[in-house]
């Protein structure tokens, strides 16, 4: 098979951090190649420079073995490279059918000429087998959906090798064979595709080579045939790891956190909640499964006084909420790990010691006369004993936090939130996008917790890490409690199943 | 009251504002909020006088606006997109640096003596056959060219964003730049191109309060139109026909108390200078719920950032 | 790190102004003035004598006011540009207390100011209440209360509280004045009102509780509202206390420079405030430093005009461009590309730790 793309020694830095360095990668045609690493190995920097939108700090790509410098994504595009982000790149306020047209350069005339495209993008859909509704705005298809309208996309403009950047990450088990019979159809086009994942069953089921990428260096290119699991999972993390089993308790305590029958926005099935009845007892991890975007983020936000329900009520440490408020919440000794810690967890300007007291400020430890004047100086002495309880690299707890790493971050929200230990927790993706290390940091946090007689609430995406250390299993699908499975020993095709929502 | 001043007036009073409101909504479909509006239009206004005053041409002084607002507007494009400041900051610092810049030079140019200098005034151009229309042809057809043009400016900005290929990709820069990077969009180039448009809509929205307006300039001229005008781009919810409809509201009022001054002389003139501003904000308080915007509004735009 | 962005927030506008300053000097030799004549004059103008030094200070009185009023405000995220209609506003209030209401004397004068404030906060609080309840923006609401305020105020002066045949308002009794701190002076108590007002902004927003967590809100709502501060309590009072601290500047302004309302009264107060608030950064010590060179300027700018001819407009110009400079200024050194460089010119692996993805 002759080869379709190389990219030699490519290195990217940012500042003084290598994302990429020294980078080797070769596709060939009609081949499905897999780049397979770690979050933060890489894979999706490379990815960026490969379409242009970084420039490598050094390196060289040849496609169709020509040397070729792509400047920017106009480029990319005309040399036949199409990328589907992890992140979708569509426009929400507009329809599918103008998504898809957006940009075109290679038809001539002022005005869009519908009826032409269209007939245009209906062929090519039915060619790859690309079911989409082209008047439908974005905001009203699901994600399965979304992704097709990404892949027509990069087809519309004649890409003949095509990035998946994390393409299963939000798509449920049957919409991810779907995603595979598409891929397919592709490679019998004769059309390339890298597909970039660190889900080891996908990587060996549509593979045909793997290269793996760790700490942003090339580890090296196996054929699919010649490798299992196993292998590549040593790889790709460069060390045995032990089976980090969590003991997992069948019984909990009394209920910190009740919810009866509540309903929040009940008809939107992305970001609402339908009759939703669970408990949360002291001492014990509940997990929360399912898609992104089945009403994950309402609960976690309802159960932190954030969000108000439109029906039923919520029952903590034994009374009922009668409003819900974050502060209401908060003095109950409620904490959050919300989902998006730059948005919502952190004052990114402010430093890393103002963000570990920022919901203290008031007590007479930090303050005198309820907040009149603070002190400076207990302030900072406490954070710095913070910093070293909780491994926070920074260069002083005056940087402002959004300098620091992501995992570095998340452990400034822990050291807030865990500090007083609380009665609920509430933690919402707590380690997405962390390295290994900070991960396993921020599980053994909540399992102390749990052992201090907290209540844990996990929602997460992450099916591994819900599995990893719950001790309760609740599966959510559109805004509905599917069903409730033990920690331990769970039956994963069950759970599975119910996250699809069959 | 005549009814039929009334409607003429409303035409002309909503001109400049339905002028800088268009400038504004192409900049905001861009992702640009320009609050120098204000700024913008003063220095169109000098420069429409100046250049209307010396060569004695209306025209010329109306693309003299242009140019100059164009010009003001380049500093806001520069800072804004290529250093990423705040847009309301540095929309602040033009409002600031362009009206002591115009005052500067008119009073350089025209010294500080008490008498007037005033240049000659646009003439209204009636348009054949449709200015015979009984009742409204005389309204609305016997205006000077710069109403014409701003209401073929609605009709052709409604047909540029909804019809044609550059228009879908334009709003995509407003909307998601990263995504219109990825399609090959270039959204530097697309978002200075809108300050162009937008410099040169206020800056003609300006020079028409100099050179079909009144026939002097003054210090103050502007008196907030463009902040009216921003409020417009609000209530018309960031189309041009509800633009349209708000700014013809908003000159109606000006209109209602320019009428109103002159027929209760016994009353304080400010009470009725008053509407115009007070209707804008109970018209924004009953509808102008700021939801429906470009959603990358304000945002600046990094191409590598991570 | 942290000095190194402190010398930075000084660095930027004191380059902006030499900037300034050098194009203004340009301007003039293009006039045909002699720049350095120009500049003699000005700071002759401005300290060159005990009664001139007392000029500026009185000059810069209602400019601190204002900058802390824009300054407050902003330090919630939300911009008051309403600063000239509250200023506006507290000056009516006093002046019609003090003009109408038959009294005189040390009392009467403090309930002006009390007054001042809280006509002041009123009409702060119209925008802040609007951005809550209606979700308005809160720019154009003050804007369009700077507009009716100015016009309320000529209706007083034409009409209700008309004095005589010129369009101005009787003078607030000799009593109820400000007084001087030396009598030879015509500095007033009001410089010592607007530094004190410096003061406790200072120290309410650094250290308080109540002023850390009105910054928090200020740079990120969304994770202030779910730590559980109350943002829409603190958008409104910010509001209130930033229309406050105006109505008090123009309760100062009338009771210690101008004793009536006039035409003309108050223009541009209110954008200046702006203005000196961003060079400032944001700092109330810095704003009052940033207001008085301002008022160094416009007393300067008069002497300068009747001993060169230079137009004063000049110094508008250089006001303007300190104002253009300066913002810019502070988003280039924020630019990944320069803090890069700037931290590689530092000898130090900093700054640019990014977020991993």
């Amino acid at each position: 098979m002759e080869e379709i793309l190389r990219m030699e020694h490519i290195t990217k830095q940012f500042g003084s951090v290598y994302a990429n360095r020294d980078i080797n990668l070769e596709v060939r045609r009609g081949e499905v190649h897999t780049l397979l690493g770690e979050n933060g190995a890489g894979k999706s920097t490379l990815m960026n420079v490969l379409f242009g939108l970084y420039q490598p700090t050094a390196g060289q790509i040849y496609l169709n073995g020509k040397p070729v410098k792509i400047t920017s994504p106009a480029e990319a595009v005309k040399l036949g490279i199409g990328m589907v982000h992890q992140h979708f790149m569509l426009v929400e306020a507009m329809t599918v059918f103008e998504n898809i047209i957006l940009g075109d350069k290679r038809t001539k005339g002022v005005f869009i000429d519908r009826d032409a495209r269209r007939k245009e993008i209906t062929e090519l859909a039915d060619r790859y087998g690309l079911e989409v509704e082209l008047d439908k705005p974005i905001t009203e298809i699901a994600v399965g959906a979304q992704q097709r309208v990404e892949i027509l996309k990069a087809l519309y403009r004649g890409a003949e090798l095509l990035v998946l950047d994390e393409p299963t990450a939000a798509l449920t088990d049957l919409e991810v064979e779907g995603l595979f019979e598409i891929i397919e159809k592709l490679k019998k086009e004769n059309k390339s595709v890298i597909f970039i994942s660190h889900k080891m069953r996908e990587v060996l089921k549509i593979s045909d080579r793997i290269t793996v990428l760790r700490a942003g260096q090339t580890v090296c290119t196996v054929e699919r045939s010649e490798t299992d699991g196993a292998k590549l999972a040593n790889l790709m993390m460069g060390r045995e790891l032990a089976p980090s089993h969590y003991e997992k308790i069948e019984q909990p305590g009394e209920p910190v956190m009740t919810l009866d029958h509540v309903s929040y926005h009940k008809a939107s099935k992305h970001s609402g909640l339908n009759d939703i009845s669970l408990s949360i007892g002291r001492g014990e991890i509940v997990g929360i499964a399912g898609v992104d975007g089945n009403g994950q983020s309402q609960l976690a936000q309802i159960v932190t006084g954030v969000l108000t329900p439109d029906e039923g009520e919520a029952d903590l440490k034994g009374s009922k909420v009668a409003k819900f408020t974050p502060n209401g919440f908060i003095v109950e000794n409620v904490a959050h790990i919300p989902e998006d810690r730059n948005k919502m967890g952190l004052i990114g300007n402010m430093s890393v010691q103002d963000n570990i007291v920022l919901k203290s400020t008031e007590e007479p430890r930090f303050s005198d006369g309820h907040g009149a004047h603070l002190k400076k100086k207990a302030i900072h002495e406490y954070a710095l004993s913070m910093q070293e309880k909780y491994d926070i690299r920074c260069e002083s707890v005056e940087q402002e936090t959004r300098n620091l790493s992501g995992g570095n971050q998340q452990k400034v929200i822990l050291a807030r939130e865990l500090e007083g230990n609380p009665d609920l927790l509430v933690a919402v993706h707590p380690t997405r996008g962390l390295d290994i290390g900070a991960t396993r940091f921020v599980h053994d946090s909540m399992i102390d917790a749990r052992g201090k007689g907290c209540g844990v609430l996990l929602i997460s995406a992450d099916f591994d890490e819900v599995l990893e250390i719950s001790d309760r299993i609740i599966v959510m699908f559109e805004g509905q409690i599917m069903g409730v499975y033990p920690g331990k020993n769970p039956p994963i095709e069950e759970i599975s199943l119910a996250m699809a929502g069959k | 009251m005549d009814i039929g001043e009334l409607i003429l007036s409303t035409v002309r009073m909503a001109t400049p504002i339905l002028l800088v409101a268009l400038a504004e909504l192409y900049s905001e479909r861009a992702g640009l909020v320009n609050i120098g509006l204000d700024g913008i239009m003063s220095f169109g206004a000098l420069a429409g006088f100046m250049v209307c005053f010396i060569t004695g041409s209306p025209f010329l002084g109306i693309l003299a606006g242009a140019m100059g607002g164009i010009l003001i507007n380049m500093i806001y494009a520069y800072c804004t997109i290529s250093l990423c400041a705040e847009q309301i900051v540095y929309g602040m610092a033009i409002n600031i640096f362009a009206p002591a810049v115009a005052s500067f030079i008119y009073r350089i140019y025209f010294g500080v003596s008490s008498t007037l200098a005033q240049d000659t005034l646009m003439k209204s151009i009636a348009i054949p056959y449709l200015k015979d229309i009984p009742f409204l042809g005389k309204l609305l057809f016997d205006q000077t060219p710069m109403v014409y043009f701003a209401y073929l400016m609605v009709v052709f900005t409604a047909i540029f964003f909804n019809k044609t290929k550059k228009g879908l990709n334009y709003k995509a820069v407003g909307e998601y730049p990263k995504a219109a990077e990825t399609l090959g969009i270039n959204v530097i180039r697309q978002k200075y191109v809108a300050c162009m448009i937008c410099g040169a809509l206020a800056g003609i929205g300006g020079a028409y309060l100099t050179t079909c307006y009144v026939n002097t300039y003054s210090d103050g001229v502007v008196a907030g139109r463009g902040f009216i005008a921003l409020s417009a781009v609000i209530f018309g919810r960031w189309s041009s026909g509800g633009v349209l409809l708000a700014c013809l509201l908003f000159g109606f009022c000006d209109a209602l108390q320019l009428r109103l001054q002159i027929m209760n002389t016994s009353t304080p003139y400010q009470l009725f200078q008053m509407i115009p501003y007070v209707c804008t904000l109970v018209a924004l308080a009953a509808f102008g719920i700021k939801k429906a915007g470009p959603k990358a509004n304000g945002k600046p735009y990094m191409r590598e950032e991570r | 790190m942290k000095l190194k962005k402190t010398l930075m927030s000084v660095l930027v506008p004191l380059a902006s102004v030499i900037l300034a300053f050098v194009i203004g000097a340009i301007i003039i030799a293009a006039l045909g003035g002699s720049p350095v004549q120009a500049v003699a004059y000005l700071f002759q103008g401005a300290f060159g004598t005990p009664n001139n030094f007392a000029s500026t200070l009185v000059k810069a009185t209602p400019l601190i006011f204002t900058g802390l009023c824009a300054c407050f405000a902003y330090r919630c995220g939300v911009f008051n540009l309403g600063g000239e209609g509250q200023f506006i506003m507290g000056s009516i209030a006093t002046c019609w207390v003090a003009t109408t209401w038959g009294i005189e004397g040390p009392g009467a004068m403090v309930l002006c100011l009390l007054c001042g404030i809280i006509a002041g906060g009123i009409w702060g609080a119209i925008p802040g209440i609007l951005k809550i309840t209606r979700g308005l923006n809160e720019m154009i609401v003050s804007i369009m209360l700077n507009y009716v305020a100015t016009l309320f105020m000529g209706l007083l002066y034409t009409s209700v509280l008309r004095d005589g045949n010129v369009p101005q308002t009787a003078a607030v009794p000799d009593a109820t004045q400000l007084q001087r701190i030396v009598p030879s002076l015509r500095v007033t108590w009001g410089i010592v009102i607007a530094l004190a007002v410096a003061a406790v902004v200072q120290y309410f927003l650094f250290s308080t509780s109540k002023g850390f967590q009105l910054r928090a809100v200020g740079l990120n709502m969304t994770a202030s509202r779910f730590n559980g501060f109350s943002v829409k309590k603190y958008i409104l009072f910010s509001f209130v206390v930033s229309g406050a601290i105006a109505g008090l500047g123009g309760s100062v302004e009338l009771l210690g420079t101008q004793y009536r309302l006039i035409s003309g009264y108050a223009v541009g107060y209110g954008f200046d405030g702006v203005a000196m608030a961003l060079i400032a950064q944001l700092n109330p010590v810095a704003t009052v430093i940033v207001a008085y060179f301002f008022a160094v300027l416009r007393t300067g700018a008069n002497t300068m005009q009747a001993g060169t001819g230079v137009p004063t407009s000049v110094i508008d110009i250089i006001q303007a461009l300190v104002i253009v400079l300066a913002v810019a200024g502070f988003a280039l050194v924020k630019l990944p590309q320069i803090r890069q460089w700037l931290a590689g010119r530092g000898g130090k692996k900093t700054a640019e730790k990014k977020e991993e993805k």
